[in-house]
């Protein structure tokens, strides 16, 4: 089975290079989407058995994954793994991804940061963050109460997910969307537990708590806009 | 009362406007009929501004101006909200484009379709 990783990275140009290091040892190859970035991240992404593309202007880590799923797909992925790029992900964690799609068991299988790993560093308000966006997944988008973690960007899924998964939030309502196409298709879905690191620069470029209100607004708009 | 009749001149031409872009396409008819109803509606409530007293009336607000500004207030709300819809339609188009330019640079050779 091919597994390709898929990396959206914005402005990322310190951090891509290991990342994408890190990745290349667990799968068969690496789609980067430089999503518009104005410092030199395509370039230090590029590597052997890496394949780089690059947004001409900035449409969002949504916009960014579905460029690099539908690349993946193009270059005969069986598998397509979404990671981060700025390192908060723990790439030894893709073989517990990819392997209950191997074994036939799961269509898409999510990195789950609250199920009895710790992550490390993860500030309180973030804490109450996730918490509020599993209450509002569950009340308003229809997601199961049963899902651990309501923001997951570390997940894999077969072909026929991937190409069945048609998501259009562009930005960080991405996420809810997947997780409601997912919990509400007929794919066999399943969540293992995977570590997060969060550092300074992660947290400084990750999502702040005010992004709750910009995530609702923007699936509210989606639910118009068919 | 002289600004009555500047008022309603207004929403002729916007009557007249409406139906000429409906002609052109640029709106459908069923838009051009929703927004006729709105200036026909204005027309009478300016013409007849015991209209508005009615209409205040039968919601259960105190005047009839009250009632102006706040159905004023709910309209410029919908209005501003089909605004960001096109907005975001806008939006997802660009990324289409976007993403059909950056798959074009996805090397022909490793290609598996």
């Amino acid at each position: 089975m091919r597994v390709i990783a898929v990396i959206p990275a914005l402005n990322e140009a310190a951090r891509i290079g290991e990342t994408v290091q890190k990745v290349r040892s667990y799968v068969d190859g690496v789609v980067v989407v430089d999503d518009g970035s104005v410092d030199a991240t395509a370039e230090a992404a590029r590597a052997d058995g890496v394949t780089v593309l690059k947004h001409v202007i900035n449409r969002g880590q949504g916009a960014g994954l579905k460029t690099g799923t539908e690349a993946a797909l193009l270059l005969g992925a069986d598998v397509v793994v979404h990671i981060d790029a700025d390192g908060q992900h723990d790439p030894s964690f893709i073989p517990a991804l990819v392997e209950p799609i191997k074994a036939g068991d799961a269509d898409v299988v999510m990195g789950s940061r609250f199920m009895g790993l710790q992550a490390v560093g993860v500030p309180f308000s973030r804490k109450l963050l996730h918490r509020a966006i599993r209450i509002f997944n569950s009340l308003v988008m229809g997601i199961p109460r049963k899902l651990t973690d309501p923001q997951s960007g570390l997940r894999a899924m077969n072909d026929k997910a991937a190409r069945n998964l048609d998501f259009k939030q562009d930005r960080m309502a991405h996420c809810s969307e997947l997780l409601r196409l997912i919990t509400r298709s007929d794919l066999r879905w399943q969540e293992v537990p995977v570590r997060v690191v969060y550092s300074e620069d992660t947290l400084a470029k990750g999502n702040k708590n005010m992004d709750a209100v910009k995530i609702a607004w923007q699936l509210l708009l989606g639910m118009f806009d068919r | 009362m002289l600004i009555q009749i500047v008022l309603i001149a207004i929403l002729l031409g916007a009557l007249y406007v409406t139906w000429k872009r409906s002609r052109q396409n640029v709106i459908t008819p069923p838009e051009a009929v929703l927004w006729s109803l709105l200036w026909i509606g204005a027309g009478v409530v300016i013409a007849l501004p015991q209209t508005a007293t009615l209409a205040a009336n039968f919601f259960g607000v105190g005047r009839g101006s009250d009632f102006v500004i706040y159905g004023s207030v709910v309209l410029l709300f919908v209005l501003i909200f089909k605004i960001f819809i096109a907005l975001d339609r806008v939006e997802r188009k660009i990324t289409d484009l976007v993403r059909r330019d950056a798959l074009r640079d996805l090397p022909k050779h490793e290609r598996k379709d």
